[in-house]
């Protein structure tokens, strides 16, 4: 497509290790034009991370990459080989999730973002420090001129984030991922920086990827929206679509963990029953299925392909919520007692009507 | 500055203790006249001067009258005839001004040896030092950055090794090889000019440099290591650093507080050291004068050696710690 | 599953993994595990050649070697024979008996020395560490004292004072060692004190002293125990010197003085090896010392902490 920014085409990871070949990423791909945000969500040891980290040339060299990654028409994986000294930091920049041990902690705040200044725009360290104050006021810190020469253990958790923020903008990058940037913040803090985030990225047109692990982080603040499980990518929609008309059982689940603020006190919690799976284990069918509700015998053997549902809705299920095959699947699987998989459909402490299903769980 | 008086206040403490043991202990143990005369003295000297006692020159050592007159000089001088702590304060009075008594030994000022030979031994820690440091630090980045590869075992092998020579062996095996063997060294300090110095110094300064090198090199080594774990490396990475800049400006400065550490410990040893190599290698240095003096019981030299190298020990150590605040930020606010 | 892999190596910090994040956390690295298990063929090969030194040193009596004091048993100077493998002296001794005669009096020293130093410097370490306050400031400046206390002078005093008996040197040495003893085990007593089972030891009604032997002497035994190797190491190499400088047992000879004895520029240029055999035999045991110390350290290091090695 003309214009757009990063095309990520059939990206996998894998990393060799002693126990064999650890397949962390597989077979994802996406496109985002300029400007936008596309927020990747999943659990703990969903590949989203290693995706991040594959585009960011973070990678171990024990890492194997397969697949292509196009940033405006350059072939990054190429110019990571060539060593390419002006590309990250410059043009695609990266925020992590905690901004205590991502600082430096010996060097003064006013140093750490000029450096990038200095070394990829070569400005004098005036300039750069000048700038960096600057940058400081732009992403809300007060008394910027006083921060450039404190430590990073002098701030608090959030302002810290701020300044992490602001190294990554530094150089004017036209895409910002943000690896769970809040995660490790007090909940008031959470919305500001998510907040900032939005306005920097809609001031600059800046396209930004948004990984997180909660799915109600990303609703009215990404563009789209990709779900990953277990290296796989499993849904990809417009975000109203997603949240309007999810597909997948997985994104669904996810969707009912979050709690809603109009439930009855004491309500439990919903989980989803099983973990994630070893990774090292090779899957033959979809990795998802032994904890899904929907799963049918189909599941466990053919892993099942992106097919579309509509404009710019992919989803990766043999029996997709909302559609006949899939609310077949599911009543077969409670009227039964246990899925395909072998999943005790007691465990779930929701009983929701499977008439309901389709408008299930939209969180407020 | 609050916590500098307080570095100081402590230091001055240490070396009060330590130069009063040392001088009880020598004017206790030892004859207290002896010490500073060389000679025992057999009889009552106020009687031979006085003409009371004939003066039995060349037959009995410590009974002419010569002796005797120095003798008198010497216990007004050294307040022989007041009590230990007296004497320990008319010392360090003396000490603060400068004068450290007289060596009988070498018939002059204690001073005037220290000034000379003292020069020599501090250019010759320094070297070791500058060779044990800039050995060290090259040596671990280039270990660290390829940890665990074979030319890091290769090297760590190589560090055990050197660390476990003692230094006077290297430094007979170095004198062996080069002065004896090949004749790239001279056998002798040459002391014509400041090239010449420092050639007579390579070999020494090799002894005692390189087996320090080999320990701080494992300790270096380790917490680069340890420090190349740490999330701001990444994200420096991120930032599209390079390597290099990365090792050198994030990496090595905070890494390095164990290893000097162990250096500001290590001063006693290499002090130790210096004295036995400066005995192998015919350097006219302090260590070795205050390793002489010891044998033959000239004590104004020793209690000046030790209060020189007690001080020197304290004021590096004190140093050290002052090196860490200005190290690690973090540390400046508890200190 | 992708058919074909591209294998770009987008690598990090050069080779160098920075990325433990990146590994699965469930991925126990078993293999690691078991390596840690095991001590390896190199320390077991410096366990062989230190024991091998020791059972050699006790039995020198009892070996088929010459007498090491005696005078002209081969000709002067003499390279390694058949008949005299190390060679021999200036005054036709066998350096082959002297260098296992000698390794009597080095390990002695050494040995009696460390363990004494880490008795008494481990005991004020934990008493200084655990008990703190003015206890602790009187115990750590007398510790500071002495170890500003140049080491040669103090061994000047202690034998102008006691003469240079095995045992006087053994006890000064001793001497030299503890205070760096004790500041380790001060620091690792304190590190444990704050601990939570410290904490309910008091709370059951624990005394000082019991929870001071029964709580922390335990865990501070075990990361020391693993330096009294190289401790070991240190002491030999540190009575070697002073041999040297002739400071050392003034009846019997150990490696240092016969380094000493080798050491002269006429001696160098005629019988290299007359210096070359101990220095040759103190520089192996102490590298065994090393290496078997410091594999010990990585072994407690890591239990202790429960993470795996990198």
């Amino acid at each position: 497509m003309a214009g757009t920014l990063l095309t990520v085409q059939d990206l996998s990871v894998g990393f060799l290790t002693e126990q064999g070949l650890v397949r962390a990423v597989e077979g994802v791909s996406f496109d985002l034009e300029p400007g936008q945000t596309l927020g990747v969500v999943g659990e703990s040891g969903s590949g989203k991370s290693v995706t991040a980290k594959a585009l960011m040339n973070l990678l171990p060299s024990y890492a194997q990459v397969g697949g292509t990654v196009d940033f405006d028409g350059r072939d990054v994986f190429a110019m990571a080989a060539n060593r390419e000294r002006h590309f990250w930091g410059v043009e695609m920049t990266m925020v992590f999730q905690d901004p205590m041990t991502s600082l430096n902690p010996v060097k003064k705040i006013g140093e750490q973002i000029a450096e990038s200044l200095r070394v990829h725009l070569g400005r004098s360290r005036g300039d750069a420090l000048a700038e960096a104050g600057d940058l400081l006021e732009q992403v809300g810190i007060p008394e910027p001129a006083k921060r450039l020469s404190q430590y990073p253990h002098e701030l608090s958790g959030g302002l810290r984030q701020r300044v992490v923020i602001a190294m990554a903008l530094a150089c004017g990058p036209r895409l910002l991922i943000a690896d769970e940037p809040t995660t490790a913040l007090d909940v008031t803090v959470q919305k500001h920086i998510l907040d900032l985030l939005d306005d920097l990225r809609r001031a600059r047109g800046m396209a930004m990827i948004l990984i997180t692990h909660d799915l109600g982080v990303v609703k009215g603040r990404a563009d789209e929206v990709m779900v990953m499980y277990a290296g796989h990518t499993m849904e990809e929609a417009p975000t109203a679509t997603l949240f309007a008309e999810m597909h997948h059982p997985y994104t669904e689940a996810l969707l009912e963990t979050i709690p809603r603020i109009d439930t009855p006190s004491h309500t439990r919690l919903v989980p989803i029953p099983g973990r994630p799976p070893e990774v090292i284990d090779v899957l033959d069918g979809c990795p998802f299925a032994p904890r899904c509700r929907y799963s049918i015998a189909r599941c466990l053997t053919d892993q099942p392909g992106l097919t579309p549902h509509g404009a710019g809705h992919l989803c990766a299920c043999h029996a997709p919520v909302g559609t006949t095959s899939g609310t077949q699947a599911r009543s077969a699987n409670e009227l039964a007692g246990t899925t395909a998989a072998g999943l005790d459909m007691g465990q779930f402490t929701r009983n929701v009507p499977v008439a309901d299903l389709g408008q299930s769980g939209a969180a407020g | 500055m609050k916590y500098l008086m307080r570095r100081l206040a402590f230091m001055l403490g240490v070396l009060a203790a330590v130069t009063f043991l040392v001088f009880s202990a020598t004017n206790v143990i030892g004859d207290p006249l002896f010490n500073v005369v060389g000679f025992y003295v057999s009889v009552d000297c106020d009687a031979v001067i006085a003409g009371e006692i004939e003066d039995v020159i060349g037959t009995v050592a410590g009974t002419g009258i010569g002796e005797c007159e120095r003798v008198i000089e010497a216990r007004e001088k050294y307040h022989l005839d007041d009590s230990l702590p007296v004497r320990y304060a008319h010392w360090i009075g003396g000490m603060v001004q400068g004068d450290f008594g007289d060596s009988y030994a070498n018939q002059m000022p204690v001073s005037s040896i220290i000034s000379e030979r003292l020069p020599k031994s501090i250019l010759l820690m320094g070297m070791s030092l500058v060779v044990a440091l800039g050995v060290s630090i090259p040596w671990s980045v280039a270990a660290a950055y390829r940890a665990n590869q074979p030319l890091d075992r290769a090297s760590t092998a190589g560090a055990f090794g050197l660390l476990s020579i003692p230094g006077f062996a290297l430094a007979i095996i170095l004198f062996y090889f080069f002065i004896v063997r090949w004749q790239i060294f001279p056998s002798r300090f040459m002391d014509d000019n400041i090239f010449s110095r420092l050639h007579s110094l390579v070999l020494p300064a090799a002894s005692l440099g390189i087996p320090l090198a080999a320990v701080y090199q494992r300790l270096l080594r380790t917490d680069l290591i340890t420090t190349l774990q740490e999330d701001f490396v990444i994200t420096a990475k991120a930032k599209g650093l390079s390597d290099r800049r990365i090792m050198f400006r994030h990496v090595l400065r905070p890494s390095m507080f164990g290893m000097i550490t162990v250096v500001g410990l290590n001063m006693s040893a290499l002090i130790g050291g210096t004295i036995i190599i400066e005995s192998i290698f015919s350097i006219p240095g302090f260590g070795r004068e205050l390793y002489v003096s010891a044998i033959r019981d000239d004590i104004t030299v020793v209690l000046a050696g030790v209060t020189i190298l007690s001080t020197a020990f304290v004021a590096i150590n004190t140093g050290v710690d002052l090196l860490y605040s200005y190290l690690d930020p973090r540390v400046r606010r508890a200190g | 599953m992708p058919a074909d892999t591209n294998e770009h190596t987008v690598g990090t910090l050069g080779k160098f993994a920075t990325e433990p994040a990146a590994r699965p956390a469930d991925a126990e690295p078993d293999a690691d595990r078991a390596a840690q298990r095991r001590l390896g063929i190199t320390f077991w090969v410096c366990i062989g050649w230190i024991l091998l030194v020791t059972a050699a040193a006790i039995a020198a009596p009892l070996l088929p070697i010459s007498d090491p004091d005696q005078i002209g048993i081969g000709p002067r100077n003499s390279g390694p024979t058949w008949d005299q493998w190390f060679g021999t002296d200036g005054n036709g001794r066998d350096i082959f008996s002297r260098t296992i005669w000698g390794a009597r009096v080095s390990l002695m020293v050494g040995f009696f020395s460390i363990v004494a130093g880490f008795l008494v410097g481990g005991t004020i370490g934990i008493v200084s560490g655990y008990r703190r306050g003015w206890i602790d400031l009187t115990l750590g400046f007398i510790t500071y004292v002495m170890l500003s206390f140049p080491t040669l002078v103090l061994f000047l005093l202690v034998i102008m004072l006691f003469g240079q008996g095995l045992w006087i040197v053994t006890g000064a040495l001793s001497i030299v060692v503890i205070p760096s003893v004790a500041r380790l085990a001060r620091a690792i007593t304190i590190a444990f004190a704050e601990r939570e089972f410290v904490s309910a030891a008091r709370l059951l009604g624990a005394t000082n002293r019991r929870v001071m032997v029964r709580e922390i002497l335990p865990n501070v035994l075990i990361p020391m125990s693993a330096l009294l190797l190289l401790g070991l190491g240190l002491t030999i190499v540190a009575e070697g010197g002073l041999a040297y400088l002739g400071l050392s047992v003034a009846d019997g000879f150990s490696w240092g003085k016969m380094i000493q004895m080798g050491a002269g520029l006429r001696t160098l240029q005629t019988a290299p090896w007359v210096a070359f055999f101990p220095i040759g035999a103190m520089f192996l045991t102490v590298l065994s010392l090393n290496l078997a110390g410091d594999r010990l350290r990585q072994y407690f290091d890591v239990r202790e902490l429960g993470i795996g090695s990198r």
